[in-house]
């Protein structure tokens, strides 16, 4: 490897982090599509202040950009609050409008800036090496690492400081208003941060890598964990890991590294999303089939307990009279053998004393939703959680 | 300055969007008592506590606790919100909500500490919770969800209780464990304002009531007001309740 290449996956691994944190809060405040709206509505901030300044890394075109950030969010409440249309809808209405103002200002003064709307969309991490921020003549490194480096500080030190506030506010307004926590000035600190991250960012990845950076590993995480700070850290670490692979699934295929850290991160998504272990796809489908059994577990126990006719409790006439395809009466009929509730004797199945009991402390739950005595039956049945 | 008022409401006056939910209220809840606040959906219950909590700001009239301004008075107050009101899958465990309810005590910034999470602790025991302190939110029943949010409020140690609908989806036991622990607070002096469904079991409960329909109907003890006219007042329809005794 050498310096470039290294300087490079620095950058990457820091903009994930920066991005992830409060792409975590977003996502838990159901406030993805808010990133998205920031990262494109900069452009006009980004566009003045380039204007102004002459310098794509200038901490007041950043600022400036970042203050675009904030009106976004004042202007999507706004149209919100007169009660006319959803979330999404504002945020549709908003972003369009200034992300084309700063096309339209881009296309006008084409002629002296070098700005262009796919560098800003995309960003190129490949180049970000050789733009050097020089202090009294001396190289310390790339600006793209600096400035996401200050940005990821001050991220940090907000995040410490703040976090029970970040925490109440986001599970509970209410609560935090009541306890003297203004969850608007928590709101627009949030707002703040990940307009100034998307603005800092986006010179290095783009504004697409950015959006994607602050709400796919959160999602992620948010799949595997019943932790916040899990959460924080799992968000990070599928961040930085995405960062690197992609890196390095860019370098092999010589494509756009911004392109293949999404892809990356989508991957990553994806395979959580399948495989989590709780959560994930294939988790629910096979908790809904236990569910299922379960349900018909019960039927079948029930039907014994009403019936003390031999004839009523022959396996065949249970296979025909609750009407079962066999190969559901047999799962049935074996989970109850395994879990000792029934016995069958000479093909007459009875219920054991645990049978009884299981069924009667079942009926009695689901026709009072009485809680407390079902908490043992809990850990081995599907049937009985959330 | 009356001492033996709680809290004080005049000519209180809430909109959303500029349509008015909540129509000049007066309302003075004295020191001690356990109230219930009544009303079909709708008629700005929520609204009115989340008014006099300054969660919500009021186009007109003003609210006082003990006689100062609700900002000047957060260490009296706990609150409890609708259930509803928050995401039960936020990735938190039961003790670390019933931990919120030591946050204000804290201020901005600072931490809890090992005697908050004792405090905590303590609260779970109380409601019959602490066997689930490391449980998943989402993973407890609805009473069970409704008594954590009781221990959040009986962490804050306060002096005024509001809680919105805390028997919304209980069980009987949890119903009862509820009530006993509210009955205990109005013993020790405190003011416990909840907002309550079931209108059979306002004379069993409280001893305070507010009947509430976007303007104040009638405020005054149970066995004074608590009658068919002023429920069919507050209901619009023909009311009758049976009052058991
Ligand atoms: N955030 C909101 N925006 C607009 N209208 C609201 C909002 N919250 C409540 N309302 C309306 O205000 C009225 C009172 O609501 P609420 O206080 O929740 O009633 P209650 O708690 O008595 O059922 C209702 O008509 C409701 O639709
Ligand atoms: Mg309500």
């Amino acid at each position: 490897m050498n310096n470039a290449q290294i300087e490079i996956q620095i950058i990457a691994s820091l903009v994930s982090i920066a991005c992830a944190i409060p792409g975590t809060f977003l996502v838990l405040r159901k406030m993805a599509m808010i990133s998205d709206a920031i990262s494109h509505s900069i452009l006009p901030g980004i566009v003045i202040g380039f204007f102004l300044t002459q310098d794509l890394n200038s901490p007041i075109l950043i600022l400036f950009a970042a203050f675009t950030g904030i009106i976004t969010v004042v202007l999507v409440e706004y149209i919100q609050k007169t009660g006319l249309v959803k979330e999404d809808t504002a945020i549709g209405l908003v972003f369009p409008a200034l992300f084309s103002i700063g096309v339209i200002l881009i296309a006008k003064n084409a002629n002296d800036v070098h700005l262009d709307v796919d560098a800003v969309l995309l960003g190129e991490l490949a180049f970000a090496p050789f733009d050097r921020l020089l202090i009294l003549g001396t190289d310390v490194g790339p600006k793209a690492l600096w400035i996401i480096g200050v940005i990821l500080f001050i991220t940090i030190t907000l995040l410490i400081a703040f976090f029970k506030e970040l925490k109440v506010s986001t599970f509970d307004a209410g609560l935090a208003a009541s306890l003297g926590f203004s969850p608007a000035i928590i709101h627009y600190g949030l707002m703040s941060v990940a307009s100034v991250t998307t603005v800092g960012a986006f010179d290095a990845v783009g504004a697409i890598l950015v959006v994607a950076l602050m709400i796919a590993p959160a999602a992620t995480a948010y799949l595997l964990t019943t932790d916040l700070k899990k959460m924080l850290a799992l968000a990070i670490g599928f961040g930085v890991l995405s960062a690197i692979s992609g890196y390095w699934f860019a370098h092999w295929l010589d494509a756009s590294i911004a392109g293949s850290i999404t892809t990356m991160l989508g991957l990553i998504f994806l395979f959580v999303y399948l495989f989590a272990p709780s959560k994930g796809v294939i988790a629910v489908l096979y908790r809904e089939k236990q569910q299922r059994a379960e349900v018909s577990l019960l039927t079948f126990l029930l039907h014994l307990k009403n019936h003390t006719e031999l004839e009523e409790r022959h396996v065949n006439h249970l296979r025909e009279h609750i009407n079962w395809q066999r190969v559901r009466a047999k799962a049935v009929l074996e989970l109850a053998l395994k879990n000792n509730m029934i016995v069958v004797d000479k093909n007459i199945v009875s219920l054991t004393k645990k049978g009884d009991t299981f069924t009667s402390k079942a009926i009695d739950y689901i026709i009072t939703n009485r809680d407390a005595q079902i908490e043992d039956m809990k850990d081995d049945f599907f049937l009985f959680r959330g | 300055m009356d001492k033996n008022i709680a809290v004080k409401v005049d000519d209180l006056t809430v909109a959303y969007n500029y349509k008015p939910v909540l129509w000049d209220i007066d309302l003075e809840i004295p020191e001690g008592v356990l109230m219930a606040i009544v009303g079909p959906n709708g008629a700005g219950k929520s609204t009115l506590i989340k008014a006099i909590l300054g969660i919500l700001k009021p186009i007109a009239g003003s609210v006082s606790i003990y006689g100062k301004p609700y900002k000047k008075q957060l260490q009296l107050v706990a609150y409890v919100p609708q259930k509803g009101s928050v995401d039960w899958d936020f990735p938190t465990t039961a003790l670390d909500v019933v931990m919120m309810g030591t946050y204000g005590s804290l201020g901005w910034i600072k931490r809890p500490r090992q005697k908050d999470k004792k405090a905590a602790l303590e609260a779970l025991e109380k409601v019959g919770m602490l066997a689930f302190k490391g449980r998943q939110i989402s993973q407890l029943s609805g009473g069970q969800q409704q008594r954590i949010f009781l221990a959040r409020a009986l962490v804050q140690n306060a002096s005024i209780y509001f809680m919105d609908e805390p028997f919304q989806g209980v069980d009987a036991t949890t119903e009862i464990t509820i009530i006993n622990i509210l009955k205990e607070l109005r013993k020790a002096g405190k003011t416990v304002i909840v907002v309550h469904h079931d209108l059979q079991t306002v004379p069993e409960y409280f001893d305070w009531v507010t009947f509430l329909n976007v303007k104040k109907i009638a405020t005054g003890p149970v066995k004074d007001i608590f009658n068919d006219d002023n429920l069919t007042k507050t209901y619009g329809i023909n009311y009758k309740v049976s009052i058991q005794e």
